[in-house]
């Protein structure tokens, strides 16, 4: 009886392809001994996380599928993997159970690489988080700024 | 003469009357529909977005409508996916 599981990772932005691949070496190598299959390994791009994660603001995922007998000792060499091998980059893993009759196919966020001009811009961020509550906080607070720098240009004026 | 009878309703049941007229009654989205059942995932965060207030919590049962079994199926996946810094504990630190 076969099981699929689906295991998401988050790594470093900073991440090489030469690390990408041993990565998907490692997993492949694991799944392999396993005697299961790789049915996939995704990279989803770059993305701005929610919050820091080990002080980075940016993260790459990777999604990889699998399937592998019943009763294998997969889970652990994973477990070992991700605190030893490559520990360096991937700062996240989650692997959930899949139901076998259910279709592969899934829905995520889009990437920055898919959606160019929306990094590092609050506004966009606050408005596409629907977070307009913060925005026009902070938009009501900008023209007393203003103000007070025409009164104080103004009486700069004045003094001329 | 007839007299108008005029029959004495609760305050409360007529302000339930109101309450309920022109929409029904409240159903769970996720029961009996396969479509939105796939929706729900930890990686479909923009998704699972409608289910979290403005500054992040987990919207109750009560205002999103949910059935018990559905509404804890929502907690898990909210979870899953915050650990995964696909969605926020809390609103952005500003």
């Amino acid at each position: 009886m076969l099981r699929r599981y689906e295991t998401l990772m988050l790594t470093v932005p900073e991440i090489t392809q030469d690390e990408t691949k041993k990565l998907e070496k490692e997993f492949d190598r694991l799944v392999v001994d396993a005697k299961g299959t790789t049915l996939s390994f995704e990279r989803w791009g770059k993305y701005h996380l929610a919050y820091p994660v080990q002080k980075n603001e940016y993260g790459v995922y990777f999604l990889a599928r699998y399937e592998v007998p019943e009763g294998t000792t997969l889970p652990e060499e994973l477990k070992s993997m991700f605190a030893i091998k490559v520990n360096t980059f991937v700062m996240r893993q989650v692997t959930t159970l899949l139901d076998p009759k259910a279709p592969l196919a899934y829905q995520r966020p889009k990437s920055l690489e898919e959606s160019p001009g929306t990094r590092g811009d609050v506004k966009d961020f606050l408005k596409e988080h629907k977070m307009e509550g913060l925005l026009s906080s902070s938009e009501g607070r900008r023209p007393r700024m203003e103000e007070n720098v025409e009164e104080g240009m103004d009486s700069g004026h004045d003094n001329n | 003469m007839t007299k108008k009878i005029k029959l004495k309703i609760s305050q409360r049941l007529t302000k339930k009357k109101t309450r309920r007229n022109g929409h029904g009654a409240k159903h769970c989205r996720f029961c009996g529909s396969d479509e939105q059942k796939s929706f729900l995932d930890y990686k479909n965060s923009s998704y699972l977005r409608a289910f979290l207030t403005e500054r992040g919590k987990i919207l109750p049962a009560r205002i999103s409508g949910c059935c018990a079994r559905h509404q804890r199926a929502i907690g898990t996946e909210i979870k899953k996916s915050r650990t995964m810094a696909l969605m926020p504990f809390t609103a952005q630190y500003f």
